[in-house]
């Protein structure tokens, strides 16, 4: 079982929402498929996401991936370092390795709990 | 269904504004053949534009959505596989392998003897600016060096697609002159340049279960790559974005 502090969405980005701060991230579902990461771009301090929307993109070794934002509102804080450090995703995927804090004006419907998100992923393979 | 779109030789921005198109909105399967006219570098997404600075004045520059190295575009047979993700497994170097098996198989029917590469896993921080200097794990290669550069861009929005590239070199490019190319088997020819653009259609059309049917673009697909080549691959903003 995968942390149930948060949230999942199928596109396998994480948000754990507290005081109305989502910190966001992806799961180790995602990191594993990926694999041999080499690049990851994230969104500016002060910039808009929106939910649905691609925040950031990360680069495997054979594909550009986007990354989708689970809430809507402006991003008061990125990992900075953790482009430099992609080795967190394999390692810390739920905690050191998160990529942005948005403080949220909107949150999407399609945000699962952890079971569901077990299930989802076990369908995926 | 398969639709298999071939073009004649376009600008590098329009492939590119093209296939971007493809990705977002084609809901058929799509296969796309086409060249470069005239020859051009193409930078993976990630890709850093003052590392070409040293390119010869007037070479045309252009950012790809997918990732990788750079490739010099000369005589080459490109292709784009434009298709829902379902298609194709989820393990990307699975999806490699698959396609890579393919043009394996295509490479052989017209007598070019090639295979995956093994046992090397890609190194995580490639130093190398061109896609064709390394082969790595699952890379089509010939005896000579790697033969298909190849790339994939994966949207998961509004459903999950994946916008597969393949360079398959037919004479080695000025710029990259250690690349491998058909051309080292045989004499490149307009009947075999046919030929094997048809045996990779045919191939990629099999592994994936599809049948390849002729097509073309739709008015909206056209209208969407005007629209992103203007605003976006012929846009110096977002050739020279990193």
């Amino acid at each position: 079982m995968r942390p149930t502090d948060r949230q999942y969405l199928k596109s396998h980005e994480w948000c754990k929402i507290e005081n109305g701060i989502a910190t966001i991230g992806i799961s180790d579902f995602a990191v594993s498929h990926l694999s041999d990461l080499v690049f990851l771009d994230l969104p500016a301090k002060g910039s808009s996401v929106t939910v649905g929307e691609s925040f950031g993109e990360i680069e495997s070794v054979k594909a550009v991936s986007s990354l989708y934002s689970p809430v809507s509102g402006e991003v008061i804080d990125a990992n900075k370092d953790l482009p430099d450090n992609l080795e967190w995703l394999s390692q810390e995927p739920f905690g050191k390795a998160w990529m942005i804090k948005v403080k949220v004006t909107t949150k999407s419907p399609d945000l699962m709990a952890a079971a569901a998100y077990d299930t989802h992923c076990q369908a995926e393979g | 269904m398969l639709r298999v779109i071939r073009h004649e030789p376009l600008p590098a921005a329009r492939n590119m504004a093209i296939d971007e198109a493809l990705l977002a909105s084609a809901a058929t399967p799509t296969l796309r053949l086409y060249g470069w006219s005239p020859h051009a570098v193409s930078l993976g997404y990630f890709q850093r534009s003052a590392d070409f600075a040293d390119l010869p004045p007037g070479t045309p520059i252009v950012r790809r959505l997918t990732g990788g190295g750079a490739i010099h575009h000369g005589d080459e047979l490109t292709f784009a596989l434009a298709i829902d993700a379902r298609w194709l497994p989820r393990d990307i170097a699975a999806s490699y392998r698959l396609l890579h098996g393919a043009v394996i198989d295509a490479l052989a029917a017209v007598g070019v003897a090639s295979h995956l590469v093994e046992g090397q896993p890609p190194s995580a921080r490639p130093e190398q600016r061109w896609c064709f200097a390394g082969p790595t794990r699952d890379d089509i290669a010939t005896s000579g060096g790697k033969l298909l550069g190849s790339a994939q861009r994966r949207v998961h929005a509004p459903r999950e697609r994946v916008l597969h590239h393949g360079s398959l070199v037919l004479q080695r490019p000025a710029l990259t002159p250690f690349v491998a190319a058909v051309a080292d088997s045989m004499p490149v020819a307009a009947a075999l340049r046919q030929r094997l653009g048809d045996e990779v259609v045919d191939r990629l059309a099999a592994v994936l279960g599809l049948q390849p049917v002729a097509g073309a673009l739709t008015a909206d697909e056209r209208s969407l790559a005007a629209d992103l080549e203007a605003r976006r691959y012929a846009d110096p903003a977002f050739v020279h974005r990193r």
